[in-house]
């Protein structure tokens, strides 16, 4: 029971699965889903040991810097639980749904997606981080063109040219740091970082920008998102939004408060956190496809969450990783009533939607329901979130943020509810709708669910928001945890 | 320090063949470059004058007259790392090429804001 | 219009990289964690070739890391370019030389491949170089011969067998050991093929692995023509 079956057992069942493939197809479906139970309950027994302390586990048996470390602290014990349990919904959601061939290399590539997700969340040494951000992407690229059309390759492509930039300029980081402090273990970097020059820094600090922003979907590098998040099976549309942006996000976070944690930097964040929030919403405003305006809503989000964490203060990094949460539950909530009503209206458009409210009630109750939780309505767990962010903002003196979040959420209002109101207000076309698989309607209720518990009693989850806060902000604690063992 | 500058200037020629051409081969060749280039730079580190490869082949070969090994070990996982990009995007420009009948990147954006 | 821009952006960044890149000094001595790893290769990993050593035992990690990106790859490629219909690979074979001289040397490549990947801790080389001048040979026979088969579902289960191997000696690492892919058989004397613990184990698995890999990517690329 050791952090490294998080990245070990899935890929022991990701080079299974061919084997068990050319014997039956369907025992193919079940094994991620084995995998990510086994994976949930593990991260949940060693949730509690992760808070108290952290678990530094090394690998290959040889002491940091000389090897490589995984750190299991309080935020990546929060992460991996988050991703675990997500995934698994995801899985459940997707065991119906995906019914293109080939579907053993879906499963494949959707559990590597996860493992890589989870792998960027836990390493404790740069290059290692690089190698999970590479397996992550391809198997991005991959599933982003997995429906073989010609809008999904396109979108691949452009995926893939904007993605291996990101990859180059984060090699090219990792060079310039190597070859002035001759170690890559992250601990140890920042121990050594200011005996770099400044003119440096500030170069390996812009290069990490550009590689990590261009996968957490900073503006201007979120040119890609939008159409790679339509394009991909909704299933995998989720675990872009929900997972991958998540632990992208966290590593560069971590980066930054680990290395570069000056006033600076942070008003920087903050700057193009709102920026990032201001024009996505504004763009998902113009979008005629539902999943387009999803997808930009998600940028949005992560807007937001940038600011949060920019603002640097304990109950902002405590809200941003609240937000961080609620926006997986929801996000992926929407993208799975999304998947289904697209799949039924036969077309992408939200005008394709109008009355759909009546063939399929649930689903469609499914959508509004995450619609009201992402704008922020009370009793839905989306509203603690935002409420939180924007106090802790506010206390921070930084009142046109907080001006510009809320003209941003009305914003996001506007264009939501216009979709529920074409959903439940619009005369219908009668069309042939079949019903939704028992697998699918199971996930969404299951996200409803904890949405809805988490909206009564949101100090279940804050209560675990601290220790990860101070964990991201105690840098001293992290050097000496990291290199210690 | 030639080494270095000619590595930078791979980079950038690789960047301007992805920025600029229409041709997709020539976009993911661009890419191959770019790739090249990093790795140059990043042996190029390790570089120790006189040194010799880090194996201890000979008996009496001391650790101070060998080049540095771990630039060499990150080179090669990020080779291969390479290699899996380019075969993917290899792959999405057969797709391309069976739907639109052109490899030019042009008449392919379809997809807008 | 566009190629104004890109260059002024590609000047911008060529000067700042340059900047920093010359600040770096060339050719001095080896510090930090690199020079911990050429004094104790030997004594801590019983590996002659110390880049071998890093790669797998030290950093085994990031190895294990890029073999699942070569296998996503292949599966990716499978993926996208997955199509029902038989396709062939070239409608002539090649000229009478080609064909003669590469049934002569794809046994040599093949086995100069299996040499380099089998001496990894010894020589330069290792698993990946050697399946790659596998991959290579194959290739060549492709190109010479139209009806030249490899069979699939071989080639699947090798490297599913080789892939899982890997996994399987970490995990002994953990379980007889104290962490993951820790080397746990004896290392013998430095220069011996059978030296170095688990190196040589794991080198021979990735070498089948790239190997069969990057022979059937080769053929999904190549079989484009009805």
């Amino acid at each position: 029971m050791s952090p490294v079956h998080f990245i070990a057992v899935p890929l022991f069942a990701a080079f299974l699965i061919p084997l068990i493939g050319k014997v039956s197809k369907e025992l193919v479906k079940i094994i991620p889903g084995i995998v990510l139970l086994y994976l949930s309950y593990l991260s949940i027994s060693l949730f509690p040991i992760g808070v108290n302390r952290p678990i530094v586990e090394i690998i290959a048996g040889f002491n940091p810097p000389f090897g490589i470390t995984l750190y299991y602290g309080p935020i990546a014990a929060f992460l991996t639980t988050l991703i675990t349990l997500v995934g698994f919904v995801i899985w459940l959601y997707s065991y119906k749904f995906i019914i293109r061939e080939p579907t053993e290399k879906y499963y494949m590539l959707f559990m590597m997606l996860i493992t890589g997700s989870t792998g960027i969340v836990l390493t404790g040494d740069i290059f290692n981080l690089f190698v999970f951000f590479e397996i992550t992407s391809i198997a991005a690229y991959s599933l982003t063109a997995f429906l073989r059309d010609r809008d999904g390759a396109e979108a691949a492509f452009k995926y893939l040219l904007i993605g291996s930039f990101a990859s180059t300029f984060f090699l090219l980081a990792i060079a310039i740091i190597y070859a002035n402090i001759h170690t890559l273990n992250l601990a140890d970097i920042a121990s050594k970082i200011k005996d770099i020059p400044l003119t440096t820094r500030l170069f390996i600090l812009i290069l990490i920008i550009i590689g990590l922003g261009i996968e957490s979907e900073m503006f201007p590098l979120n040119g890609w998102a939008p159409d790679a998040y339509s394009q991909a099976p909704s299933p995998v549309g989720a675990v872009f939004g929900g997972i991958v942006v998540k632990a992208a996000i966290y590593s560069l976070m971590r980066i930054i408060f680990l290395m570069f944690h000056t006033a600076d930097v942070l008003h920087f964040l903050v700057v193009m956190g709102v920026i990032t929030l201001l024009i996505a919403e504004m763009s998902a405003m113009k979008q005629q496809q539902i999943k387009r305006m999803l997808a930009f809503s998600s940028i949005g989000q992560m807007g937001l969450v940038i600011i949060a964490f920019g603002v640097g203060t304990e109950p902002s990094v405590r809200a941003a990783m609240f937000q961080m949460f609620n926006h997986a539950l929801i996000k992926s909530l929407l993208f799975f009533a999304a998947g289904y009503l697209v799949f039924h209206s036969g077309s992408k458009k939200i005008s394709a939607l109008d009355g759909l409210g009546h063939d399929k009630p649930i689903t469609s109750f499914f959508f509004a329901f995450g619609a009201l939780a992402i704008i922020g309505l009370p009793p839905f767990s989306g509203f603690w979130s935002k409420l939180y962010i924007l106090l802790s903002v506010a206390d921070a003196g930084l009142m046109v943020p907080v001006v510009l979040i809320l003209i941003s959420s009305i914003i996001e209002a506007v264009y939501y509810l216009r979709v529920v109101s074409r959903l439940y207000f619009y005369k219908e076309e009668a069309t042939d709708v079949r019903r939704t698989p028992v697998s699918g309607l199971v996930a969404m209720g299951i996200l409803t669910v904890v949405i809805l518990i988490v909206g009564f009693y949101p100090n279940l989850i804050l209560h675990w928001m601290t220790p990860a806060a101070n964990d991201l902000l105690d840098k001293a604690a992290y050097i000496k945890f990291g290199l210690f063992h | 320090m030639i080494y270095y500058i000619t590595s930078i200037l791979l980079v950038l020629i690789g960047m301007y063949a992805v920025l600029v051409k229409k041709n997709l081969i020539k976009i993911v060749i661009g890419l191959s470059i770019v790739d090249n280039g990093i790795h140059l730079l990043l042996i190029a580190i390790g570089y120790v004058k006189n040194g010799t490869a880090p194996i201890f082949s000979k008996a009496g070969l001391q650790p101070n007259q060998m080049v540095d090994p771990v630039p060499q070990a990150l080179v090669l996982t990020a080779i291969v790392i390479g290699l899996a990009v380019t075969a993917v995007a290899l792959s999405l420009i057969i797709r391309l090429y069976d739907h639109h009948k052109t490899l030019n990147i042009n008449k392919i954006r379809k997809l807008k804001w | 219009m566009r190629k104004v821009i890109a260059i002024l952006l590609l000047i911008i960044i060529g000067y700042y990289s340059i900047d920093t890149i010359l600040k770096i000094p060339f050719g001095e001595g080896v510090k930090g964690v690199g020079k911990h790893y050429l004094e104790s290769t030997i004594k801590e990993t019983g590996a002659v070739n110390s880049v071998t050593a890093i790669v797998v035992s030290y950093r085994g990690f990031d190895t294990l890391g890029e073999v699942t990106v070569l296998f996503l790859a292949a599966t990716g490629l499978g993926a996208i370019l997955y199509d029902k219909k038989g396709k062939k690979r070239s409608l002539q074979n090649a000229s009478l030389i080609v064909k003669t001289s590469s049934k002569i040397i794809y046994p040599l490549i093949a086995l100069l491949g299996a040499y380099v990947f089998v001496h990894g801790h010894l020589t330069p080389g290792g698993g990946f170089q050697g399946g790659a001048i596998i991959a290579t040979g194959v290739l060549l026979m492709f190109i010479s011969y139209r009806s030249f088969e490899t069979n699939h579902k071989a080639l699947s289960i090798i490297e599913s067998l080789a892939g899982m191997t890997f996994v399987t000696i970490g995990f002994a690492g953990l379980i007889y050991g104290t962490s993951f892919l820790q080397n746990i058989l004896p290392f013998g004397i430095p220069g011996e093929l059978f030296s170095a613990g688990i190196i040589p184990l794991i080198y021979v698995a990735v070498g089948f692995k790239v190997g069969a890999e990057l022979t059937a990517l080769l053929d999904n690329l190549l079989k484009t023509i009805k």
